[in-house]
């Protein structure tokens, strides 16, 4: 276990001397953060709410998703796709660690860093120029840390997930970025799953998408109760755990795969 | 001239290899379709819950988009260098590249060519057609020629504005992630600008010019008269940021500390 | 004209140190210590126009950068370069028009498309006629022995046949001065061997100019009669590899190879009193003595030796190169007349 949480240390570091990506970092968020405000206010023009959402709530809603997004937000995908096909990961393969699980723990490492960094700071400047409510509900906080933590784990999943198709296709830089749209769209963070038509709502259902950023924003906004809120979160949980078994099996299919090509 | 051959000669390579991959070719129409549909999808969602964005109609918010994709197209083909840090300041290409008498940003844009991206100005225009034929619009002798303009115009913005990130790289020590996060804001140029702030449409109009990507030059052809001018001015804010970018490049390469010390 | 011409060159690098720890990592968010690092410090030569010149020194003496100086890659922080005439970097794309240059650790090839698809784009970069090409390069191509990987891709080729074609591809131009850093690197001695003799006839047939780093000095003794010697970013020396090894190795080293079991003690011992440098080498099982080239020294030696031990073999040799090269840098300097 030490060895996981050093990963995450080392990436904090990591993260901490890339100033230049912090700064811009902010800087973006913020401007992205700005601009959904003002499309959203504009999507109300006037309007007291839209499908029992309050424009506060979606303003709200916006900046807790990018917010969010920040923590479960990483690139595995494509530092895989790199390691696979410059050959470097059959060296990860010999080191006496789970390649997966260390990738995981590297991204928990970035997360963490910008949940108290990005996330932190930005949210609190963004309180101050937009009309945003905050709970100060303990157990609503609790439940959105719960919640971010299984997104965390889920849409990490998805990118170990793409990241093993590489060892498949020779170059997949265009899955990468089809998964990338199709979870900013799905998941929730442009606009609620609720705004979608009836139909594509309970397809919905059947898909992890909506655990990535749906569920805790929905929750952070109090557009759950209580009991809506237990609910989701078992219904990430359970994504979590359904999510092990085609990663299990790929990453099986590419090992085997790697020792007939020699990495 | 030797650029204009050196160009063909670089495409005919490209060919070459991307004829090898043909199932990545597959996955990658495939993957830029499915990305472009979702961007309509959002536009259709939003709509369901609205009739007007600051005043304009779902199929002029439609047309937009399908004017941005096609300048983007053409800038996803050609200017291909979201991995330019990786590749060539970390990897150290750029010494290869600098040994070479061609002029090293040209080089690089030739080596990263994407042909297949152009495939999107195709949906592009379909997307533009579908929407303007609903919204009953004519089309004039000069709209194919302008229509041309503002998007060699577009692309040149993009590509202004891509070349000055990619310049970071020249002075900054580690690598950034600024592109993929530009690229977020890439999109709100294809919203109407007025439903911004002015801080914002500020931002959109001369700092990062991406309204001039999408709202300003297609609301020429939608007939938006009070845009007309933001319209005409495409061509030359493209070609400000680009040789912007030029200079920027030039200057960043001196800096240059080459790799592997 | 010379081919180089060096003055006063100086390359600084702003090196950055991090803080330590979690604290020091945010602190350094937002003020970071650096320090300016002369990677090349104040270095003058020049080369004629045929010459073959060896570039040496250790890792980090500042060898790379000088030569990324003088292909015009990187900008010099001060000093003057004369390069084929040119200022390398201010005009550089007319300039590396003039120039080969040869990395051993990065290829100068696509690594996806076919060598001879590489050979032939590079002809178009370069401006290379149809005539000049085949008249050049079905020589090169020939003495090189290239002919049967030309359709291959390059990410299939071994390091030795890579290191052929990019040898070949770095002469399309046919360019009168060569810059090859590393060249050998990871080579087996055939390929070596094959590539010293290409380079030994293109010097002869063209005139050309070889500006040649390596770690493996077998490399500079086959090829460059003149070395230049680098320390710590400054030149340490700068003449023959001849004067280099006649004024620093008057030594001889003898090598002994015993019957019976010896270790060093004892043959120190046995010699006690002599002026002698023993060395072991483990890997060979040799008991080197390093000496100054004293005849008589040398037979007392032996004598005293073959007197103490059962022998099974014994070799009289200079003092490698390498060896010098390692007491140069040991006393860091040089005094050759």
């Amino acid at each position: 276990m030490d060895k996981y949480i050093e990963m995450i240390r080392v990436r904090f570091l990591m993260m901490l001397a890339y100033r230049t990506n912090y700064y811009t970092g902010i800087l973006i968020y913020g401007i992205n953060i700005g601009a959904y405000y003002f499309l959203w206010t504009a999507i109300y023009g006037g309007k007291e709410e839209i499908q029992g959402v309050s424009v506060v709530q979606m303003t709200t809603y916006v900046a807790i998703s990018w917010m969010a997004r920040a923590f479960y937000f990483n690139n595995l995908d494509r530092e895989m796709a790199q390691e696979i096909m410059e050959g470097k990961v059959a060296v990860e393969l010999i080191r006496p660690y789970n390649y997966l699980g260390m990738k995981t723990m590297q991204g928990l490492g970035e997360g963490i860093f910008r949940l108290f960094f990005f996330s932190l700071p930005g949210l609190l400047i963004v309180y101050f120029i937009f009309p945003i409510q905050f709970s100060w509900d303990l157990s609503v906080w609790s439940l959105f840390a719960l919640s971010i933590l299984l997104s965390f784990f889920i849409n990490t999943q998805l990118n170990l997930l793409t990241g093993i198709t590489t060892f498949f296709l020779y170059n997949n830089a265009g899955l990468i970025r089809a998964k990338r749209v199709i979870i900013d769209l799905f998941s929730g963070l442009l606009l609620p799953i609720s705004f979608f038509p009836g139909w594509v709502q309970s397809i919905m259902k059947f898909l992890p998408f909506q655990g990535i950023s749906y569920v805790p924003s929905m929750i952070f906004t109090k557009g759950f109760t209580q009991q809506e809120a237990w609910a989701a979160i078992g219904q990430q949980f359970i994504w979590v755990i359904i999510l092990i078994i085609p990663i299990q099996l790929l990453w099986y299919l590419a090992k085997k795969q790697m020792v007939i090509q020699g990495g | 001239m030797f650029y204009v051959s050196m160009f063909f000669q670089y495409i005919s390579q490209y060919a070459k290899t991307r004829l090898q991959y043909r199932a990545d070719l597959f996955v990658e129409f495939f993957s830029d379709l499915m990305s472009q549909a979702i961007n309509l999808i959002f536009i259709l969602v939003v709509f369901g819950h609205t009739d007007k964005l600051g005043g304009w109609s779902r199929d002029e918010i439609i047309f937009i988009y399908g004017f941005f994709l096609v300048p983007y197209a053409v800038f996803s083909a050609f200017f291909n260098i979201w991995n330019f840090n990786d590749r060539y300041i970390v990897k150290g290409e750029l010494d290869r590249i600098l040994t070479r008498p061609i002029h090293s940003l040209f080089q690089i844009i030739l080596e990263g060519i994407e042909l297949e991206s152009l495939l999107g100005a195709i949906t592009g225009i379909a997307v533009m057609v579908y929407a303007g034929s609903r919204l009953g619009l004519a089309i004039s002798w000069y709209d194919p020629f302008l229509f041309i303009l503002f998007v060699i115009g577009g692309a040149l913005v993009y590509g202004g504005i891509f070349v000055m990130l990619a310049c970071i790289s020249f002075w900054a020590d580690a690598k950034t992630s600024i592109m993929p996060m530009m690229y977020n804001i890439s999109n709100y140029g294809r919203y109407p600008v007025n439903i911004y702030n002015k801080l914002i449409r500020f931002v959109l109009t001369w700092i990062l010019p991406f309204a001039f990507v999408g709202v300003y030059p297609a609301s020429f052809f939608l007939g938006k008269n009070e845009w007309f001018w933001y319209a005409f001015l495409t061509p030359v804010i493209g070609i400000v940021f680009f040789c912007l970018s030029v200079i920027l490049w030039n200057y960043g390469v001196k800096k240059y500390r080459g790799a592997g010390n | 004209m010379n081919a180089i011409e060096v003055k006063n060159l100086r390359k600084e690098f702003k090196a950055y140190s991090s803080r330590s720890g979690l604290k020091g990592a945010f602190r350094d968010l937002f003020t970071r210590n650096y320090k300016i690092i002369p990677a090349v410090n104040d270095i003058s030569f020049s080369v004629k126009q045929g010459e073959m010149v060896g570039y040496i020194g250790e890792n980090g003496a500042g060898k790379s950068t000088t030569i990324k100086m003088l292909t015009g890659i990187l900008t010099p922080t001060s000093g003057q370069i004369q390069v084929n005439g040119m200022n390398p970097h201010k005009e550089r794309e007319r300039f590396v028009q003039t120039i080969g240059v040869v990395f051993g650790q990065r290829s100068q090839l696509w690594w996806d498309i076919a060598v001879q698809e590489s050979f032939r784009l590079l002809k178009k970069v370069y401006k290379v006629s149809d005539e000049q090409y085949e008249d050049h390069m079905q020589h090169v191509i020939r003495t090189l022995d290239i002919e049967p990987l030309l359709d291959k891709p390059v990410r299939k080729l071994s390091l030795g046949q890579r290191m052929r074609c990019e040898l070949a591809a770095a002469l399309i131009h046919n360019p009168p001065l060569l810059f090859l850093d590393e060249p050998t690197i990871g080579l087996d001695v055939l390929v070596k061997l094959k590539i010293r003799e290409f380079l030994k006839e293109i010097n002869e047939k063209y005139n050309t100019t070889i500006l040649l780093t390596t770690h493996d000095l077998s490399d500079i003794e086959a090829l460059c009669e003149r070395v230049i010697l680098l320390d710590g970013g400054k030149v340490i020396y700068d003449g023959g590899l001849h004067d280099l090894k006649e004024n620093l190795a008057d030594g001889k080293e003898l090598h002994f190879q015993f019957l019976e079991n010896v270790d060093l003690p004892a043959v120190k011992k046995a010699t006690n009193g002599m002026p002698v440098k023993w060395e072991y080498d483990e890997k060979e099982q040799v008991f080197i003595a390093n000496i100054e080239n004293d005849d008589l020294l040398i037979s007392q030696i032996i004598a005293v030796i073959v007197a103490a031990f059962k022998i099974k073999d014994i070799k009289i040799n200079e003092t490698s190169t390498e060896e010098i090269i390692r007491n140069i840098y040991e006393k860091g300097a040089v005094e050759v007349g």
